[in-house]
């Protein structure tokens, strides 16, 4: 009897027998409604995900004949090399190399600030937080369309008031250019961003424990020191977040752009690049090459971040 | 003392720069899109108009046939059109994601069956694939099905692309719940689905709220998938027609700022209602 009692346990699927049959009835139902439950989800990300991105690679290895009515052939990676040699392709590179950049570093810099102003509680923090979370609630289309007024050239706000403060004598057609157009759609884009980023360097503070503080303090530390050699090294994991998202969205910075300075050369991303490519000049195989590149080079910056955040905390 | 004053003041300039940040350009929209052209060009710049008026928001709205002060063209009824595009694209495709990705995830945590695991982590690694590298694909394969310009078309799309992380982000959720209400469901002879329906679905409830919530904000927000798939106002939602009222040389200020301040309105009402879910979600899920 009791040997019966283990065999049905290990084997819930074999032949059936007097008191087993409720057991293995709910277990192959639950089987079933699982599978049932499951199967949206599965044919959805088959058909319209993982189909697509296959295909998506078949294309970037095969010649752009199809659009002018030819038969595509493989040829490989040459799409890649013919990409990599294209010099809008690598303009558009070091654009957003510049937004990764310059973005990352905002985010870091003025979410460190918001975290630590908001991260304690106060009269009205729910309220403050409320609003802190309005720009990342709207869509970066409105965002673009709100900041354009103030990098006008013609009746800019920028213009106005430095021309005011005689600090210009003429207004600056400021998106023309690259420093300041790459440095404003910068702005742009943290502006939308910071909410994430502080939200989540608010959840690392709150993570470390009152009484580190309060045992420092007791030795005489400054609230400076306090946060270079408690605050920084502790919050090692969420700033690596923070890093993370912060460059997967600059990487695909596209909707700022559009509406500040259009598919202009001077402030081009790679994904603007990608769109050009593929929808403007109605080359897929070069365009498909490009996303993908984007794609590892993406990959590529959060291995790094994964692998020396994990390097420096042990 | 003198120590915790500075920091307590330091704290408090950086309180309200934090409220200035995040809304002086939202109150600066609103100031412009209540103004006149003559407002907008003056120099030096008006930051506020002489005396507000609503015309912006009127011509949007109503439409005018002809063309406007800088050359932005605004069909007569297209804006209001293309909110309701927006709407109705947002609406079914949080629907469709919620009852996608609950399921899914519900069926992951709770109802493991052979193959469940390899299932969930396939769909799962999907999350990492940018969407634009599909995209190109997609757009052959909706061209293909006569999606495009469709709005069920878009939704599809905003189905399968969501719900990687959607069903990720349930699946955590129902493991954190206890299984125990269930279970006695299932005992006292509920079928699967009645408990499902009756015991699990409002155990989830804030966290049905949340994944509403970022998948609204998400939705309505989507740029770049709706310029490639719809092209005339049969499918066009907000974000893609506001980008035309920026003009190639003058830009009618006041129209484009009326229409970014009711495209942000409903995100902006949804991010406020439930806005402890969407920070809660935000700062625990990435």
């Amino acid at each position: 009897m009791g040997s019966d009692i283990l065999t049905r346990e290990v084997h819930p699927g074999g032949a059936p027998s007097g008191p087993r049959r409720p057991v293995d009835l709910a277990a192959r139902e639950a089987t079933r409604a699982g599978m049932l439950m499951m199967a949206p989800a599965v044919v959805t990300t088959a058909t319209l995900v993982i189909y697509p991105l296959v295909r998506g690679f078949q294309t970037s290895l095969e010649s752009g004949d199809a659009a002018v009515g030819g038969q595509p052939h493989f040829v490989g990676l040459r799409n890649y090399g013919e990409v990599l040699g294209s010099s809008t392709a690598r303009d558009a590179t070091v654009h957003t190399l510049s937004y990764v950049a310059l973005a990352v570093t905002l985010e870091l810099a003025l979410g460190l600030i918001v975290a630590v102003a908001l991260h304690r509680t106060f009269r009205g923090r729910g309220i403050v937080l409320a609003i802190l979370i309005l720009p990342c609630a709207l869509p970066s289309v409105v965002s673009g369309v709100l900041w354009r007024r103030v990098f006008d050239p013609d009746s800019g706000l920028l213009n106005s008031v430095l021309e005011q403060l005689h600090i210009l004598s003429q207004p600056q057609v400021w998106l023309a250019g690259r420093g300041w157009a790459l440095a404003f759609i910068t702005l742009v884009h943290v502006w939308g961003v910071l909410p994430l980023v502080s939200l989540i360097l608010i959840a690392g503070l709150q993570s470390i424990p009152e009484e580190v503080y309060s045992a420092s303090a007791v030795d005489g530390a400054t609230p400076l020191r306090q946060f270079r050699h408690i605050t920084l090294p502790l919050l090692r994991p969420s700033i690596a977040v923070t890093l993370t998202v912060g460059t997967v969205w600059a990487t695909k910075i596209f909707d700022e752009i559009y509406v500040l300075n259009g598919t202009a050369l001077n402030t081009r991303s790679i994904l603007m690049e990608v769109y050009n490519t593929t929808f403007v000049n109605a080359d897929f195989a070069h365009g498909t090459a490009l996303a993908f590149m984007l794609t590892a080079v993406t990959a590529l910056f959060a291995a790094v971040y994964a692998v020396t955040f994990r390097r420096s905390t042990t | 003392m003198t120590h915790s004053s500075a920091a307590r003041l330091l704290r408090t300039v950086a309180i309200a720069a934090t409220i200035l940040w995040s809304l002086a350009p939202i109150g600066l929209g609103v100031a412009t899109s209540l103004s006149t052209q003559a407002d907008v060009q003056a120099v030096p710049a008006r930051w506020l108009p002489g005396h507000a008026t609503l015309d912006p928001y009127r011509s949007l709205l109503g439409g005018t046939s002809g063309s406007h002060a800088g050359g932005t063209v605004s069909e007569s009824g297209a804006f209001a059109h293309a909110m309701w595009n927006s709407a109705s694209i947002t609406l079914m495709s949080t629907l469709a994601i919620l009852c996608v990705a609950i399921s899914a995830g519900y069926a992951s945590a709770r109802l493991r069956f052979p193959g469940c695991g390899a299932l969930f982590r396939a769909i799962v690694a999907t999350t990492v694939v940018p969407v634009f590298t599909v995209v190109i694909a997609l757009f052959q394969l909706m061209a293909d099905a006569h999606l495009i310009d469709h709005k069920l078309g878009l939704v599809l799309v905003f189905v399968s692309t969501t719900t990687p992380l959607a069903m990720w982000l349930v699946h955590n959720h129902v493991k954190e719940l206890p299984a125990e209400p269930e279970e006695a469901a299932l005992i006292d002879g509920c079928t699967r689905w009645q408990a499902f329906r009756h015991v699990v679905v409002p155990q989830m409830r804030s966290g049905i709220a949340a994944l509403s919530a970022l998948v609204v904000l998400s939705v309505w927000g989507e740029f770049l998938i709706p310029l490639l798939l719809t092209s005339t106002s049969a499918g066009k939602p907000v974000t893609v027609l506001i980008p035309e009222y920026v003009g190639k040389y003058t830009t009618n200020y006041p129209l484009l700022a009326a229409a970014g301040i009711l495209a942000l309105l409903p995100p902006a009402i949804v991010a406020l209602v439930l806005n402890r879910h969407v920070r809660g979600m935000l700062s625990g899920s990435s």
